[in-house]
């Protein structure tokens, strides 16, 4: 069977029109917009940890929470199944249900960057990390998602993945003191803020790179996870 | 020859240390309505999950459209067939509109089809009401509607009307019999007795995971029937006549005094077959 934008369009409007009625997933999106709003004000022009920090939190509050959340309500609600059972394909059904979380991302993403006057020197490099970023934390959040059983079970169970890539920069500061939390800088949070940096410092895609194949496999490594815990979840036991 | 859209040889699910189902063994010949008759957890809805590639078997073969039940789990089967179970969900915080819609495009079926399929469940003028205002035999009457949207070649339906009024039952019974009409093959699970004698063409009964009996209701009235006769005489006496010669002495005795109201034979039905056979209620 083909691929049918169709209904991927379908699955898409649907879950917009749902999300738009959802106000305890929907209003997720305001806190790295309200953080943003504050840092924008606190100074003429911040560093880029300042930036991250609150682009790190709208990845791990929108892509990811809200994807977890979407998906962990069709499985509550038994609404997945009639999906699955429908001729949609996973690949259809995976990429309507991402493309809100994407876009409510996009858009967090760039009010944020507008409220705190980022102005990357290469725009398209940084967009390239974040286009990366967004898939890998989508595909975390389908993979939280497919493991939940329902929605506050999602909020509870995402809370250590929001402090990991959401606020992992604090990590940073405490490699010199424990040594073994350098591991830390392979995250892909911290991949895009050293990409970032980088970009800031005029470098080029010569020298980001390394940071852009870290964090697409960190992607691929995710998504192959959840695909086969999405095999799994289709049979029952 | 007879065309047949499922045959299960020697199907067998063990969840566990406990099993669901032993030694299962039925054809369903295409565009017939039948019963598969069970109280709670005979194995009913393992056995509809079985059949539409959710669950795999622990042993036997399960064939529909003439392929593994397993596949039915490829898009490319998905159009052929429709389910309704008792936990198939809706969107709670859509419309009946929204949530028909979705189904529409994902099966490619023009939304003009929503009005028909509404009809055929009696909710024609609900169209905007959200899923969650609805009541429980609304939402099953709105999950039924979803299953009849693509009028798939073959729709399992666990127990379908399990939630309804004798009116809305009544409704939906009609829809079922339009669907068959149309060549339609319904695999139907259910308690609902009269619901099984009036829709189904063959009825299976299912306990503790086996087949005990497998029939036409008539034939299985008739098997079980003692070809009593009860008869309503003039003086408000009823009478239970033996069959044979006795028996239709003694009516002929009445009927010749003009004495007899009415008559009526004394087949058990489906419910007293069961609990016959099994020793217990179907619930």
């Amino acid at each position: 069977m083909t691929f049918s934008m169709k209904r991927v369009m379908a699955i898409f409007n649907k879950d917009l029109k749902d999300l738009s009625k959802n106000m305890y997933v929907s209003t997720s999106i305001l806190m790295p917009l309200v953080l943003a709003a504050i840092y924008g004000r606190m100074a003429d022009e911040l560093s880029i940890d300042a930036y991250y920090l609150v682009i790190n939190l709208a990845f791990t509050m929108t892509a990811t929470f809200i994807q977890c959340a979407i998906i962990a309500e069709e499985k509550e609600k038994n609404t997945l199944r009639g999906l699955m059972l429908s001729p949609a394909t996973v690949v259809e059904i995976f990429s309507g249900k991402s493309l809100v979380a994407f876009s409510l991302t996009a858009v967090t993403i760039i009010v944020s960057c507008l409220f705190m006057e980022y102005n990357p020197e290469n725009i398209v490099l940084v967009a390239v990390g974040m286009i990366v970023s967004t898939l890998f934390y989508l595909a975390l959040g389908t993979l939280f998602g497919l493991l939940a059983r329902t929605v506050v079970e999602a909020s509870v169970i995402i809370m250590p993945v929001v402090f990991l890539f959401g606020f992992g920069s604090l990590i940073e500061s405490l490699i010199d003191k424990y040594p073994f939390l350098s591991v830390a800088e392979y995250l892909p949070n911290m991949q895009l803020i050293d990409l970032a940096s980088k970009v800031q410092a005029g470098s080029g895609l010569a020298d980001v790179w390394p940071h852009l194949g870290i964090m697409t496999i960190w992607f691929l490594v995710t998504a192959f996870i959840t695909i086969v815990v999405f095999k799994k979840k289709e049979i029952d036991a | 020859m007879v065309e047949q859209m499922i045959k299960v040889k020697s199907l067998a699910k063990i969840f566990g240390n406990q099993p669901a189902l032993e030694d299962v063994h039925f054809e369903v010949n295409k565009g017939e309505t039948f019963g598969f008759l069970g109280p709670s957890g005979s194995g009913k809805t393992t056995t509809i999950k079985i059949l539409t590639g959710q669950l795999i078997a622990t042993s036997g073969e399960a064939y529909v459209f003439d392929q593994p039940a397993a596949l039915l789990n490829k898009p490319q089967y998905r159009k052929k067939f429709g389910v309704v179970t008792d936990n198939s969900g809706l969107y709670d915080r859509l419309s009946i509109y929204d949530n028909l819609k979705l189904f529409c495009d994902l099966y490619d079926v023009p939304a003009k089809r929503i009005n028909e399929v509404l009809e055929m469940v009696n909710l024609g003028n609900e169209q905007k009401k959200v899923v969650s205002k609805l009541s429980k035999g609304m939402k099953q009457r709105v999950q039924l509607a979803r299953a009849f949207l693509h009028e798939p070649e073959l729709l399992f339906l666990d127990e379908p009307t399990s939630a309804l009024d004798p009116a809305n039952s009544k409704h939906i019974h009609d829809g079922l019999r339009e669907l068959t009409k149309k060549g339609t093959t319904i695999f139907l699970t259910t308690h609902d007795m009269h619901e099984a004698e009036i829709l189904c063409d063959r009825v299976a009964f299912l306990h503790k995971g086996k087949i005990q009996l497998l029939d036409e209701p008539k034939k299985l009235r008739h098997q079980f029937s003692d070809a009593s006769l009860q008869v309503l005489l003039k003086d408000g006496r009823e009478l239970l006549l033996p069959g044979g010669p006795e028996g239709a002495q003694t009516l002929y005795d009445y009927m010749q005094a003009d004495q007899v109201v009415s008559i009526h034979t004394n087949e058990p039905t489906l419910g007293d077959i069961f609990v016959e056979m099994t020793g217990r209620e179907l619930v």
